[in-house]
């Protein structure tokens, strides 16, 4: 992946005024590199979706800059939105226009010929598996077809940046993969750079690069999933004991490892370092177990983590 | 200012153009007013001697209001249609420039304007057997200061709702009509208490229908108040545009999500 810098956001800040002013982000700094696929987690009003809005000009920022393909966002607006697309499940089309029509409409704002409008949109339609219905009005659609619509309107632009707010909330496992999966392609075969907000945490996990991790407004995380995840949790080893429930618990206050005790379930908590002393251990013992079960930590147990002291602080 | 998203605006809001929609604001509501208010003239024409003129006076005032109220209506009615659609940070957070919507608006405007009042002048000619264009081409300066009368309500309107949102949308059928009263429509400015005259005088859209009215009466065309009605209403859209940005930039200081 190269590091050509495509976004650069430099301490960002909205705030909303009122009788109590309130902080929606707060001084926040990243960027975004050709290529790369960034996530943006964080708890419901964390400040995911008004970054989002920022970044599109449909929300004005308090104080900070927005640098795209470095010219500033805020002068160089209608220039730098032909490169930048975006996709949310939130958002909707015209619903009396047809498919064709509204892609027509916004292929034209983005300053596609006729030739590429027309190629496109059915290539797109097609990868989305909703070529069927390019005839159909929005509001024939489900809401999933809805939100299928929204990413070719996004991609079929070709643009260099895609802002794609909670891309699958509304979509079945098996067309959500398929969502994963095209946006994987499409950054390594155009080299799209994608800032990218879900609360899917596997999905995160899998098609993310790195993530910010807002709270409160600020970025309080920023590094690769699995570290953020390695972070705040350890390893845990679920055994189905058969023989040796007694001597299992023993070899767990040995190594001073934190377990739980389930009828003959036992979970151990550990760094995945520890696992094959345990194991060992545990055959030194002599126990028996019928089924092992080995968690990683997750993206998700980061999430809930982090939530949860949100939360209490 | 970029023709092509111009254009690409245009044809977002001429795709809802043969909707059932679109059809009654064209042909439906303008034919029931010719008819309801025509068959009023007709009344008024055989029963009051006096006032031969009266009736294509009316009817000339109804057709002409109509392009007051439809160029309003373009305006701030298309731009409902996009937060009711949710659509508008669909279009501007593409290169969509605020100014290249507000050309396509009343682009589109002037188009379904020249429908409207083709068909209307049909259905007066074929209900009362009158040439509402008999006046002569000196009608369509008028028309003209008309439509920038229109849009400068229609840019009230817009203006109050992307700022205040959805909750204030019936002003999008209101303004117009609250101007209404003080336009000399159907009656000349004369005829109203002298607090009215005051507002009346302000307005441009006076100028054009007392202007229209000597036309018919007297056969002169007043140059004074096409040219008075014209700068009234230059100066008022200029303003208008100002606040309508004033008032867009506003609502982006809150968001145009919060509008959907």
């Amino acid at each position: 992946m190269t590091k050509e810098k495509v976004l650069s956001v430099q301490n960002l800040r909205k705030v909303y005024s009122g009788k109590v002013p309130f902080v929606a982000v707060d001084d926040i700094s990243f960027d975004l590199h050709r290529g790369e696929i960034l996530g943006l987690l964080g708890s419901n009003g964390a400040g995911k979706t008004t970054t989002i809005q920022m970044l599109l000009s449909t929300l004005k920022a308090t104080s900070g800059s927005i640098f795209y393909f470095g010219k500033d966002f805020f002068t160089h607006r209608s220039e730098v939105l032909e490169q930048v697309a975006f996709a949310s499940t939130y958002v909707s089309l015209p619903w009396m226009l047809t498919v064709e029509q509204n892609l027509e409409v916004f292929g034209r704002l983005y300053g596609l010929s006729a030739e590429e409008r027309r190629k496109r949109m059915d290539a797109f339609l097609e990868r989305f598996g909703i070529i069927s219905k390019k005839k159909d009005k929005v509001s024939q659609l489900s809401a999933g077809q809805i939100t299928r619509l929204m990413l070719v309107k996004a991609f079929m632009m070709r643009p260099k940046i895609v802002l794609l707010d909670e891309p699958t909330a509304s979509l079945d496992p098996d067309i959500a993969e398929e969502v994963v999966q095209f946006v994987l392609e499409e950054r390594k075969i155009n080299g799209t750079a994608i800032l990218y907000t879900s609360h899917n945490m596997a999905e995160v996990a899998e098609v993310c690069d790195r993530v910010l991790f807002l709270q409160k407004g600020k970025i309080i995380a920023d590094d690769v999933p699995e570290r953020l995840a390695k972070s705040v949790a350890t390893c845990r080893v679920q055994l189905l004991v058969g023989d040796g429930l007694k001597r299992t618990v023993a070899v767990a206050e040995k190594l001073k490892l934190p377990y739980k005790l389930d009828h003959r379930t036992v979970e151990f908590q550990l760094d995945e370092a520890q696992i094959a002393n345990l194991l060992m251990a545990l055959a030194q013992a002599g126990v028996l177990y019928t089924n092992i079960n080995i968690m990683h930590p997750t993206l998700e147990d980061y999430f809930l983590h982090m939530a949860g002291v949100g939360r209490r602080s | 200012m970029n023709w092509g998203r111009i254009w690409a605006v245009f044809l977002r809001y001429y795709y809802f153009f043969a909707k059932p929609d679109s059809m009654a604001d064209l042909f439906f509501w303008p034919a029931l007013d010719i008819f309801l208010w025509g068959m009023t003239s007709v009344w008024i024409q055989h029963t009051e001697q006096e006032f031969p003129k009266l009736a294509i006076a009316i009817l000339t005032g109804l057709v002409f209001w109509q392009i007051v109220w439809r160029s309003n209506y373009e305006i701030a009615v298309n731009m409902l249609q996009e937060f009711w659609n949710r659509n508008l940070v669909n279009l501007f957070s593409t290169p969509l420039k605020l100014s290249e919507w507000i050309v396509a608006m009343m682009l589109y405007g002037i188009f379904k304007i020249i429908v409207t009042i083709v068909f209307g002048a049909f259905v007066v000619w074929g209900l009362y057997s009158l040439n509402i264009f008999n006046m002569g081409w000196s009608f369509l300066p008028f028309c003209v200061s008309l439509i920038l009368s229109g849009w400068l309500i229609g840019f009230l309107s817009a203006a109050i709702m992307v700022n205040y949102g959805q909750r204030l949308q019936i002003l999008a059928w209101m303004t117009a009509y609250i101007f209404a009263p003080f336009s000399a429509i159907f009656y000349p400015m004369s005829a109203l208490p002298s607090w009215g005259q005051l507002i009346a005088k302000a307005l441009p859209m006076t100028y054009i229908f007392e202007g229209m009215r000597l036309v018919l009466y007297e056969k002169t065309f007043s140059m004074e108040m096409l040219l008075t009605s014209l700068g009234l209403n230059i100066f008022y859209l200029a303003l208008m545009m100002l606040f309508f940005r004033w008032m867009f930039e506003k609502s982006r200081e809150k968001g145009l999500a919060r509008l959907e």
